[in-house]
Protein backbone atom coordinates (compact mmCIF):
# COMPACT_ATOMS: atom_id res chain seq x y z
CA UNK A 1 0.00 0.00 0.00
CA UNK A 2 2.45 2.51 -1.41
CA UNK A 3 0.71 5.88 -1.70
CA UNK A 4 1.13 8.87 0.53
CA UNK A 5 4.31 7.58 1.34
CA UNK A 6 6.83 10.26 2.77
CA UNK A 7 4.40 12.79 4.23
CA UNK A 8 1.46 12.41 6.65
CA UNK A 9 -1.44 10.89 5.79
CA UNK A 10 -4.15 13.41 4.92
CA UNK A 11 -1.44 16.19 4.17
CA UNK A 12 -0.57 17.59 0.78
CA UNK A 13 1.74 18.81 -1.73
CA UNK A 14 1.12 22.02 -1.88
CA UNK A 15 2.35 24.82 -4.67
CA UNK A 16 1.97 28.67 -5.01
CA UNK A 17 0.48 30.21 -7.95
CA UNK A 18 -0.23 34.04 -8.07
CA UNK A 19 -0.69 33.93 -4.26
CA UNK A 20 -2.94 31.24 -4.21
CA UNK A 21 -2.24 27.94 -2.15
CA UNK A 22 -3.14 24.93 -4.07
CA UNK A 23 -3.13 21.29 -3.45
CA UNK A 24 -1.34 19.54 -6.11
CA UNK A 25 -1.82 16.18 -5.48
CA UNK A 26 -5.13 16.65 -5.11
CA UNK A 27 -5.58 18.84 -8.79
CA UNK A 28 -3.39 15.69 -10.18
CA UNK A 29 -6.03 13.06 -9.07
CA UNK A 30 -8.46 15.37 -10.13
CA UNK A 31 -7.99 15.74 -13.78
CA UNK A 32 -7.27 11.97 -13.72
CA UNK A 33 -10.44 11.33 -12.89
CA UNK A 34 -11.91 13.54 -14.74
CA UNK A 35 -10.32 11.99 -17.84
CA UNK A 36 -11.47 8.72 -16.71
CA UNK A 37 -14.86 9.70 -16.62
CA UNK A 38 -14.42 11.76 -19.71
CA UNK A 39 -12.63 8.60 -21.65
CA UNK A 40 -15.68 6.15 -20.06
CA UNK A 41 -18.78 8.66 -21.05
CA UNK A 42 -16.71 8.87 -24.55
CA UNK A 43 -15.96 5.66 -25.01
CA UNK A 44 -19.45 4.19 -24.38
CA UNK A 45 -21.03 6.83 -26.17
CA UNK A 46 -18.82 6.74 -29.43
CA UNK A 47 -21.23 4.62 -31.01
CA UNK A 48 -24.34 5.05 -29.91
CA UNK A 49 -26.40 2.16 -31.27
CA UNK A 50 -30.56 1.62 -30.70
CA UNK A 51 -29.47 -1.83 -29.55
CA UNK A 52 -26.99 -1.16 -27.11
CA UNK A 53 -23.93 -3.08 -26.01
CA UNK A 54 -21.22 -3.17 -24.44
CA UNK A 55 -19.75 0.18 -22.72
CA UNK A 56 -23.00 2.04 -23.47
CA UNK A 57 -25.43 -0.63 -21.98
CA UNK A 58 -23.37 0.01 -18.38
CA UNK A 59 -23.45 3.70 -18.81
CA UNK A 60 -27.13 3.59 -19.94
CA UNK A 61 -27.79 1.76 -16.77
CA UNK A 62 -26.46 4.70 -14.66
CA UNK A 63 -27.74 7.13 -16.70
CA UNK A 64 -31.27 6.03 -16.72
CA UNK A 65 -31.33 5.00 -13.08
CA UNK A 66 -30.67 8.18 -12.03
CA UNK A 67 -32.75 10.18 -14.87
CA UNK A 68 -35.70 8.18 -13.03
CA UNK A 69 -34.57 8.98 -9.78
CA UNK A 70 -34.03 12.63 -11.09
CA UNK A 71 -37.64 12.66 -12.14
CA UNK A 72 -39.34 10.57 -9.20
CA UNK A 73 -37.64 13.55 -6.75
CA UNK A 74 -37.73 16.73 -8.73
CA UNK A 75 -40.19 16.28 -11.22
CA UNK A 76 -39.80 17.83 -15.33
CA UNK A 77 -37.85 20.35 -13.94
CA UNK A 78 -35.31 18.29 -12.91
CA UNK A 79 -34.49 17.45 -16.55
CA UNK A 80 -32.82 19.96 -16.80
CA UNK A 81 -30.14 19.72 -14.04
CA UNK A 82 -29.59 15.44 -14.79
CA UNK A 83 -26.33 16.30 -16.72
CA UNK A 84 -24.75 17.70 -13.39
CA UNK A 85 -26.19 15.40 -11.37
CA UNK A 86 -25.58 12.19 -13.51
CA UNK A 87 -22.15 14.22 -13.88
CA UNK A 88 -21.52 14.47 -10.14
CA UNK A 89 -22.33 10.91 -9.54
CA UNK A 90 -20.12 9.54 -12.21
CA UNK A 91 -17.57 11.79 -10.81
CA UNK A 92 -17.35 11.12 -7.30
CA UNK A 93 -17.93 7.36 -8.16
CA UNK A 94 -14.54 7.57 -9.77
CA UNK A 95 -12.53 9.48 -7.25
CA UNK A 96 -13.81 7.38 -4.43
CA UNK A 97 -12.49 4.39 -6.43
CA UNK A 98 -9.13 5.70 -7.62
CA UNK A 99 -7.55 6.46 -3.89
CA UNK A 100 -8.31 2.19 -3.52
CA UNK A 101 -5.72 1.81 -6.45
CA UNK A 102 -2.41 1.82 -5.06
CA UNK A 103 0.12 5.22 -5.93
CA UNK A 104 -3.17 7.18 -6.17
CA UNK A 105 -5.29 9.34 -3.91
CA UNK A 106 -9.20 9.87 -3.67
CA UNK A 107 -9.68 13.77 -4.87
CA UNK A 108 -12.24 13.45 -2.50
CA UNK A 109 -10.29 12.48 0.48
CA UNK A 110 -9.70 16.45 0.63
CA UNK A 111 -12.35 18.61 2.02
CA UNK A 112 -11.53 21.32 -0.55
CA UNK A 113 -12.97 18.78 -3.70
CA UNK A 114 -16.41 17.95 -1.55
CA UNK A 115 -16.87 21.51 0.16
CA UNK A 116 -16.40 23.27 -3.17
CA UNK A 117 -18.75 20.15 -4.83
CA UNK A 118 -21.08 20.87 -1.76
CA UNK A 119 -21.09 24.59 -1.68
CA UNK A 120 -21.69 24.50 -6.12
CA UNK A 121 -24.81 22.71 -5.38
CA UNK A 122 -26.24 24.80 -2.25
CA UNK A 123 -25.66 27.75 -4.36
CA UNK A 124 -27.67 26.41 -7.04
CA UNK A 125 -30.30 25.12 -4.62
CA UNK A 126 -30.67 28.81 -3.57
CA UNK A 127 -30.42 30.55 -7.09
CA UNK A 128 -32.95 28.16 -8.30
CA UNK A 129 -35.10 28.79 -5.57
CA UNK A 130 -35.14 32.56 -5.67
CA UNK A 131 -35.37 32.27 -9.17
CA UNK A 132 -38.44 29.72 -8.73
CA UNK A 133 -40.36 31.20 -5.81
CA UNK A 134 -39.19 34.71 -6.40
CA UNK A 135 -37.27 36.84 -3.85
CA UNK A 136 -39.65 38.22 -1.85
CA UNK A 137 -41.41 34.25 -1.28
CA UNK A 138 -37.38 32.64 -0.53
CA UNK A 139 -37.08 35.04 2.06
CA UNK A 140 -40.53 34.73 3.35
CA UNK A 141 -39.94 31.10 3.45
CA UNK A 142 -37.22 31.51 6.21
CA UNK A 143 -39.97 32.81 8.73
CA UNK A 144 -41.87 30.01 8.51
CA UNK A 145 -44.04 28.60 10.32
CA UNK A 146 -43.31 31.12 13.01
CA UNK A 147 -40.66 34.12 12.83
CA UNK A 148 -38.46 32.80 15.40
CA UNK A 149 -37.91 30.02 13.75
CA UNK A 150 -35.47 32.27 11.19
CA UNK A 151 -32.25 30.52 12.98
CA UNK A 152 -33.27 27.24 12.75
CA UNK A 153 -33.76 27.46 9.02
CA UNK A 154 -30.43 29.61 8.86
CA UNK A 155 -28.69 26.70 10.54
CA UNK A 156 -30.18 23.87 8.64
CA UNK A 157 -29.01 25.79 5.53
CA UNK A 158 -25.62 26.31 6.59
CA UNK A 159 -25.69 22.77 7.91
CA UNK A 160 -26.43 21.54 4.58
CA UNK A 161 -23.17 21.95 2.65
CA UNK A 162 -21.60 20.98 6.14
CA UNK A 163 -22.94 17.66 6.58
CA UNK A 164 -22.83 16.87 2.72
CA UNK A 165 -18.80 17.62 2.41
CA UNK A 166 -18.03 16.52 5.22
CA UNK A 167 -19.80 13.08 5.20
CA UNK A 168 -17.72 12.46 1.69
CA UNK A 169 -14.60 13.48 2.63
CA UNK A 170 -14.65 11.79 6.19
CA UNK A 171 -15.62 8.36 4.69
CA UNK A 172 -13.16 8.51 1.73
CA UNK A 173 -10.61 9.71 4.04
CA UNK A 174 -10.74 7.67 6.73
CA UNK A 175 -11.37 4.81 4.70
CA UNK A 176 -7.57 5.58 2.78
CA UNK A 177 -5.81 5.82 6.23
CA UNK A 178 -7.24 2.71 7.51
CA UNK A 179 -6.23 0.80 4.69
CA UNK A 180 -3.14 2.16 5.12
CA UNK A 181 -2.81 1.27 9.12
CA UNK A 182 -4.11 -2.45 8.52
CA UNK A 183 -1.31 -2.69 5.47
CA UNK A 184 0.68 -2.15 8.60
CA UNK A 185 -0.65 -4.10 11.20
CA UNK A 186 -2.05 -7.33 9.66
CA UNK A 187 -0.73 -7.39 6.27
CA UNK A 188 -2.96 -10.23 4.56
CA UNK A 189 -6.21 -10.77 4.26
CA UNK A 190 -7.66 -7.72 6.35
CA UNK A 191 -6.69 -4.53 4.06
CA UNK A 192 -7.79 -7.04 0.99
CA UNK A 193 -11.33 -7.28 2.55
CA UNK A 194 -11.50 -3.56 3.74
CA UNK A 195 -10.34 -2.74 0.13
CA UNK A 196 -13.28 -4.37 -1.31
CA UNK A 197 -15.77 -2.93 2.07
CA UNK A 198 -14.49 0.79 0.37
CA UNK A 199 -15.05 0.13 -3.34
CA UNK A 200 -19.02 -0.69 -1.95
CA UNK A 201 -18.06 2.06 0.51
CA UNK A 202 -17.14 4.57 -2.49
CA UNK A 203 -20.57 3.59 -4.84
CA UNK A 204 -22.54 4.39 -1.27
CA UNK A 205 -20.90 7.73 -0.63
CA UNK A 206 -21.53 8.98 -4.28
CA UNK A 207 -25.14 7.71 -4.62
CA UNK A 208 -25.53 9.33 -1.10
CA UNK A 209 -24.08 12.42 -2.25
CA UNK A 210 -26.29 12.82 -5.09
CA UNK A 211 -29.24 11.74 -3.87
CA UNK A 212 -28.69 14.44 -1.40
CA UNK A 213 -28.19 16.94 -3.60
CA UNK A 214 -31.26 15.57 -5.74
CA UNK A 215 -33.34 16.35 -2.87
CA UNK A 216 -32.24 20.12 -2.20
CA UNK A 217 -32.12 20.63 -5.59
CA UNK A 218 -35.66 19.17 -5.83
CA UNK A 219 -37.06 21.22 -2.64
CA UNK A 220 -36.25 24.33 -4.69
CA UNK A 221 -37.70 23.29 -7.67
CA UNK A 222 -40.92 22.81 -5.95
CA UNK A 223 -43.47 25.62 -7.00
CA UNK A 224 -46.25 26.03 -3.81
CA UNK A 225 -44.06 25.30 -0.29
CA UNK A 226 -45.77 24.70 2.07
CA UNK B 1 -5.76 17.56 7.30
CA UNK B 2 -8.95 20.50 6.95
CA UNK B 3 -7.00 23.05 5.46
CA UNK B 4 -9.28 24.90 3.24
CA UNK B 5 -6.97 27.01 0.33
CA UNK B 6 -7.38 28.02 -3.59
CA UNK B 7 -8.22 24.22 -4.32
CA UNK B 8 -11.81 24.68 -3.22
CA UNK B 9 -12.11 26.92 -6.42
CA UNK B 10 -9.99 25.18 -8.79
CA UNK B 11 -12.42 22.15 -8.04
CA UNK B 12 -15.11 23.55 -8.45
CA UNK B 13 -14.18 25.02 -11.77
CA UNK B 14 -12.74 21.36 -12.86
CA UNK B 15 -16.05 19.83 -11.58
CA UNK B 16 -18.12 23.02 -13.70
CA UNK B 17 -15.70 21.55 -16.78
CA UNK B 18 -16.33 18.12 -16.59
CA UNK B 19 -20.44 19.00 -16.73
CA UNK B 20 -20.00 21.34 -19.56
CA UNK B 21 -17.71 18.43 -21.74
CA UNK B 22 -20.05 15.87 -20.71
CA UNK B 23 -23.47 16.98 -21.42
CA UNK B 24 -21.66 17.96 -24.65
CA UNK B 25 -20.21 14.83 -25.70
CA UNK B 26 -22.32 12.44 -23.72
CA UNK B 27 -25.12 13.16 -22.42
CA UNK B 28 -27.03 14.80 -25.39
CA UNK B 29 -26.32 12.30 -27.95
CA UNK B 30 -27.24 9.56 -25.69
CA UNK B 31 -30.23 11.12 -24.81
CA UNK B 32 -30.86 11.64 -28.16
CA UNK B 33 -29.85 8.21 -29.20
CA UNK B 34 -32.53 7.23 -26.18
CA UNK B 35 -35.58 9.07 -27.30
CA UNK B 36 -34.78 7.32 -30.87
CA UNK B 37 -34.66 4.28 -29.32
CA UNK B 38 -37.93 5.46 -27.42
CA UNK B 39 -39.74 6.15 -30.37
CA UNK B 40 -38.83 3.13 -32.08
CA UNK B 41 -40.15 1.06 -29.46
CA UNK B 42 -43.22 2.81 -29.95
CA UNK B 43 -43.93 2.94 -33.15
CA UNK B 44 -42.80 -0.77 -33.18
CA UNK B 45 -45.63 -1.60 -30.46
CA UNK B 46 -48.23 0.74 -32.19
CA UNK B 47 -47.71 -1.19 -35.48
CA UNK B 48 -48.01 -4.68 -33.46
CA UNK B 49 -51.14 -3.23 -31.79
CA UNK B 50 -52.66 -2.27 -34.38
CA UNK B 51 -51.57 -5.75 -36.44
CA UNK B 52 -53.07 -7.61 -33.39
CA UNK B 53 -56.25 -5.16 -33.90
CA UNK B 54 -56.04 -6.28 -37.67
CA UNK B 55 -55.50 -9.84 -36.67
CA UNK B 56 -59.01 -9.82 -34.31
CA UNK B 57 -61.16 -8.54 -36.73
CA UNK B 58 -59.97 -11.28 -39.40
CA UNK B 59 -61.06 -13.42 -36.73
CA UNK B 60 -64.26 -12.06 -35.76
CA UNK B 61 -64.82 -12.07 -39.78
CA UNK B 62 -63.88 -15.65 -39.92
CA UNK B 63 -66.35 -16.31 -37.30
CA UNK B 64 -69.47 -15.10 -38.13
CA UNK B 65 -69.04 -16.40 -41.42
CA UNK B 66 -68.57 -19.06 -40.13
CA UNK B 67 -71.68 -19.34 -37.61
CA UNK B 68 -73.88 -17.84 -41.11
CA UNK B 69 -72.15 -20.96 -42.39
CA UNK B 70 -73.32 -23.12 -40.10
CA UNK B 71 -76.86 -22.05 -39.86
CA UNK B 72 -77.45 -22.01 -43.55
CA UNK B 73 -75.99 -25.71 -43.09
CA UNK B 74 -78.64 -26.15 -40.46
CA UNK B 75 -81.55 -24.76 -42.65
CA UNK B 76 -80.69 -26.80 -45.80
CA UNK B 77 -80.20 -29.41 -43.51
CA UNK B 78 -83.84 -29.35 -42.14
CA UNK B 79 -85.04 -28.50 -45.78
CA UNK B 80 -83.17 -31.72 -46.92
CA UNK B 81 -85.19 -33.60 -44.05
CA UNK B 82 -88.32 -32.20 -44.62
CA UNK B 83 -88.33 -33.14 -47.84
CA UNK B 84 -87.19 -36.66 -47.61
CA UNK B 85 -90.38 -36.87 -45.28
CA UNK B 86 -92.30 -35.71 -47.79
CA UNK B 87 -90.67 -37.89 -50.42
CA UNK B 88 -90.66 -41.08 -48.11
CA UNK B 89 -94.48 -40.00 -47.20
CA UNK B 90 -95.49 -39.98 -50.91
CA UNK B 91 -94.00 -43.09 -52.19
CA UNK B 92 -95.11 -45.05 -48.90
CA UNK B 93 -98.36 -43.99 -49.80
CA UNK B 94 -98.35 -44.68 -53.20
CA UNK B 95 -96.62 -48.07 -52.23
CA UNK B 96 -99.38 -48.63 -50.11
CA UNK B 97 -102.40 -48.03 -52.88
CA UNK B 98 -100.44 -50.36 -55.00
CA UNK B 99 -100.45 -52.76 -53.00
CA UNK B 100 -104.30 -51.88 -52.00
CA UNK B 101 -104.77 -52.03 -55.43
CA UNK B 102 -102.90 -55.37 -56.23
CA UNK B 103 -104.85 -56.84 -53.48
CA UNK B 104 -107.79 -55.98 -55.09
CA UNK B 105 -107.16 -57.37 -58.09
CA UNK B 106 -105.87 -60.35 -57.47
CA UNK B 107 -109.27 -61.45 -55.13
CA UNK B 108 -111.11 -59.99 -58.19
CA UNK B 109 -108.74 -62.42 -60.27
CA UNK B 110 -109.26 -65.33 -57.74
CA UNK B 111 -113.07 -64.66 -57.63
CA UNK B 112 -113.59 -65.05 -61.37
CA UNK B 113 -111.30 -67.97 -61.54
CA UNK B 114 -113.44 -69.70 -58.97
CA UNK B 115 -116.81 -68.76 -60.69
CA UNK B 116 -114.91 -69.81 -64.31
CA UNK B 117 -113.85 -72.68 -62.40
CA UNK B 118 -117.50 -73.59 -61.05
CA UNK B 119 -119.20 -73.19 -64.25
CA UNK B 120 -116.87 -76.19 -65.78
CA UNK B 121 -117.07 -78.24 -62.96
CA UNK B 122 -121.01 -77.77 -63.37
CA UNK B 123 -120.73 -78.17 -67.07
CA UNK B 124 -118.26 -81.74 -65.84
CA UNK B 125 -120.74 -82.99 -63.11
CA UNK B 126 -123.98 -82.42 -65.62
CA UNK B 127 -122.17 -84.65 -68.33
CA UNK B 128 -121.12 -87.17 -65.65
CA UNK B 129 -124.24 -87.03 -64.45
CA UNK B 130 -125.86 -87.91 -67.94
CA UNK B 131 -123.37 -90.38 -68.62
CA UNK B 132 -124.06 -92.17 -65.60
CA UNK B 133 -127.64 -91.73 -66.08
CA UNK B 134 -127.34 -93.12 -70.04
CA UNK B 135 -125.45 -96.05 -68.08
CA UNK B 136 -127.93 -96.99 -65.44
CA UNK B 137 -130.84 -96.13 -67.79
CA UNK B 138 -129.46 -97.99 -70.97
CA UNK B 139 -129.15 -101.28 -68.40
CA UNK B 140 -132.93 -100.61 -66.97
CA UNK B 141 -134.65 -99.64 -70.54
CA UNK B 142 -135.98 -102.24 -73.21
CA UNK B 143 -136.71 -101.28 -76.54
CA UNK B 144 -140.35 -101.09 -76.34
CA UNK B 145 -140.09 -98.52 -73.02
CA UNK B 146 -137.10 -96.83 -74.91
CA UNK B 147 -139.83 -96.35 -78.09
CA UNK B 148 -142.11 -95.22 -75.68
CA UNK B 149 -139.83 -92.41 -74.33
CA UNK B 150 -139.47 -91.14 -78.17
CA UNK B 151 -142.70 -91.29 -79.07
CA UNK B 152 -143.79 -89.44 -75.85
CA UNK B 153 -141.15 -86.94 -76.45
CA UNK B 154 -142.29 -86.62 -80.06
CA UNK B 155 -145.90 -85.79 -78.94
CA UNK B 156 -145.07 -83.21 -76.24
CA UNK B 157 -143.21 -81.57 -79.14
CA UNK B 158 -146.26 -81.79 -81.38
CA UNK B 159 -148.47 -80.83 -78.57
CA UNK B 160 -146.56 -78.22 -77.44
CA UNK B 161 -146.13 -76.74 -81.97
CA UNK B 162 -142.05 -75.63 -81.18
CA UNK B 163 -140.95 -74.74 -84.42
CA UNK B 164 -143.59 -76.65 -86.27
CA UNK B 165 -141.29 -79.05 -88.05
CA UNK B 166 -142.65 -82.06 -90.41
CA UNK B 167 -140.57 -84.70 -89.12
Amino acid sequence: MGHSEGHAIGAHRVAEFAGFTFNLDTLYMTWLAMAIVIFLAILATRRLSIVPSGWQNFLEMVVTALLDQIESTMGPKGRKLAPLIITLFLFILVCNELGLIPGFASPTNDINTTLGLALMVIVLVHTLSIKNKGLVNYIKHYFQPFIPFVIINIVEEIAKPVTLSFRLFGNILAGEILLIILGKLVPYVVPTAWLAFSVFVGIVQAFIFTMLSMSYLSSSLQDDHH
Amino acid sequence: MVDLNATLVAQIINFLILVAILSKFAYKPLMNMLAERQAKIQSNLDSAEQERLAAEQLKQEYLTQMAEARVQAQTIMEKATKLAEQTKEEILQQAREESARLLKNTRDEIAREREQAMQEFKGEIVTLAVAAATKIIAKNLDEQANAKLVDNFIQDLDEKKIGGLPC
